[in-house]
């Protein structure tokens, strides 16, 4: 067949899929009707045979490109994958979270083990030398510790508590996400992440214990620091996931490990977004605050538990339903 | 799935699809991506300076009525979340809800597909958007610009993570086969023997044609002759090849026979 031919004949159902490709990109499949759905798959068809008999009768034409891209926008909206929904959240939450954390305890134990080196290192570079201190916690708090009172009271009682809440959550999800993509560094960002909080965590407790405030600071941080934390280590888990593929593929290239256990990291990593939300709240609102010490250490326990219970022993039997 | 890159800058690549024929597309190149990121910063800055400047004008205004405390706080907290949102929320909600485009890629045509074929999901999305602390943002940037230039499919380290390519979108322009059918009426009282050319001479003679009416004068004889050298051997063997015709009008001719 003569290309003008071929062309007379089939522009008008090639014009025809494409204005309709138009309206359901704009409105999506849902404010379309089941005839609009059969007509769209029935001219998708028929382009893909244009399509082939194209690829071999008109090879190297504009032609040919133009039905590409036709194809190819039908191809995508008519493959397009499963919606967010309600359920596919659900599925998330109760078993693929869980799950894959305990696939992945050597990571976990890894980011534990860093973050307890940082700290213990914090603690021995104060108890050595307590200018050590200068080198991680910035002034305005160090010279808080040095008249006797911890730098909390002064933030929280300047800045608004939305404000202080929402900071407070954004930076430490910041910081939890970019300890799961410093993976990708082989993990030298992970493990530099958790080693610097963990190592600030050792010098406040060592440094306010030096001052008098130990009691003060634990009373603070007992509400929302186990949540905090374990989610940070977790991230990191996440993180060192990837790094792990990166370094050790195994049987797979190290780009195909990559991709497989990205899969499974990024759930670890998402987890952490609600838990700094929670602590983040916590942090704000009932840690400063004058509810008595067992009520917060009672919460901080509770839900630093809880979170480990969940993503230790939960969705072990959840239904299994991929798709 | 084969990968043939016909100059540095415009890499094609195969998909291959459930109806077993293979998908070629063109996968985005270096700059139209750099310059998508660009615009999508533009659009993010744009935002963020128009809130930071009420959030500057309500700390000016020292007035203690608790209504006035009340919007400011509120700006200041949108100012946060906007500023987390761009780093963290921006191209992973938009490229979900866009089947694959933020705002400047959608205005350079470009989105991001599956290496095989098929959309994005969101987990995919998330993938390749959470690595770009790593590989997009400040002076990391420079790798993953790098590894655009050098990698087979212009992959960046998300991309390769999440199993996604950026493509090039060529918007489809029918208008260059509207002379088929004015020719077709053209030569239906033409009754010369038909000449065959193949699939490229045509597209090529029929692209000629369709624009040549917005060439200037000099311009269109040069690209007939030019044409018309190149066609000359397909007419062999008919009066065509004799005729004495000026270029313009013979490949005018060629077409009524074609």
């Amino acid at each position: 067949m003569n290309l003008g031919t071929f062309v007379r004949k089939n522009r008008p159902h090639w014009q025809k899929l494409e204005s309709m490709l138009g309206v359901i990109e704009t409105r999506g499949p849902r404010g379309t009707d089941r005839l609009f759905l059969r007509e769209l798959t029935a001219l998708y068809r028929m382009t893909t045979g244009d399509l082939a008999f194209a690829q071999t009768h008109y090879r190297g034409t504009t032609l040919l490109l133009f039905l590409h891209q036709l194809v190819a926008r039908a191809h995508n909206q008519i493959y397009r994958p499963h919606r967010f929904s309600a359920k596919v959240f659900d599925i998330f939450i109760r078993r693929d979270v869980p799950r894959a954390v305990r696939e992945h305890l050597p990571a976990v134990t890894w980011s534990i083990i860093i973050f307890l080196m940082g700290v213990g290192l914090g603690l021995s570079a104060v108890q050595f030398d307590e200018r050590a201190a200068s080198i991680i916690l910035p002034s305005s708090v160090l010279n808080s510790i040095y008249s006797g009172q911890l730098w909390t009271g002064s933030i929280f009682s300047v800045v608004p508590s939305s404000i202080a809440s929402t900071y407070l959550f954004t930076s430490n999800i910041s910081v939890a996400l970019l300890a799961f993509a410093g993976g990708l560094s082989c993990g030298l960002i992970t493990a530099a992440i958790l080693f610097q909080n963990g190592f600030m965590l050792g010098v406040a407790i060592k440094l306010c214990a030096n001052y008098g405030l130990l009691g003060a600071l634990l009373e603070f941080i007992a509400g929302h620091g186990l949540l905090e934390i374990s989610s940070i280590l977790v991230a990191g888990a996440a993180g060192f996931v990837l790094a792990n593929a990166l370094l050790n593929p195994g049987s797979l290239s190290r780009i195909d490990a990559l991709a497989q256990e990205g899969r499974s990291a990024v759930r670890m990593a998402l987890i952490c977004v609600p838990a700094l939300v929670v602590a983040g709240c916590i942090e704000t609102f009932i840690s400063p605050s004058h509810f008595p010490v067992w009520f917060k250490a009672a919460l901080g326990l509770t839900l630093g538990t809880s979170f480990w219970l969940y993503l230790l022993f939960t969705g072990k039997s959840a239904p299994i339903k991929t798709e | 799935m084969t990968t043939t890159t016909s100059s540095w800058d415009a890499r094609k690549t195969e998909l291959e699809l459930p109806e077993e024929i293979d998908l070629q597309v063109e996968v985005a190149n270096v700059g139209s991506r750099t310059l998508a990121i660009l615009l999508d910063i533009a659009l993010a800055g744009l935002v963020l300076f128009i809130v930071y400047t009420l959030m500057i004008l309500f700390a000016r205004n020292t007035a203690d009525d608790w209504m006035t405390k009340l919007t400011s706080n509120a700006v200041t907290t949108l100012l946060i979340l906007l500023i987390f949102g761009f780093q963290w929320v921006y191209f992973n909600f938009f490229e979900w809800l866009w089947n694959g485009q933020t705002p400047g890629k959608r205005l350079l045509h470009l989105r991001v597909i599956k290496a095989d074929g098929s959309p994005v999901s969101g987990i995919d999305v998330l993938l390749r958007n959470l690595a770009r602390p790593i590989d997009t943002m400040g002076p990391m940037g420079l790798l993953g610009l790098l590894m655009i230039f050098v990698s087979r499919k212009a992959q960046r380290l998300g991309d390769l993570m999440a199993q996604t390519l950026v493509i090039h979108e060529v918007a489809i322009d029918w208008s260059i086969f509207d002379q088929v059918v004015r020719e077709a009426v053209a030569s239906s009282s033409v009754t010369a023997p038909s000449i065959r050319l193949t699939a490229g001479q045509w597209e090529l003679l029929h692209r000629y044609l369709s624009r040549r009416e917005t060439f200037p004068d000099d311009t269109r004889q040069q690209l007939a002759e030019s044409i018309y050298k190149s066609l000359k051997p397909a007419a062999k063997g008919t009066e065509l090849e004799r005729s004495t015709l000026p270029a313009q009008e013979w490949l005018i001719e060629l077409a009524r026979r074609t």
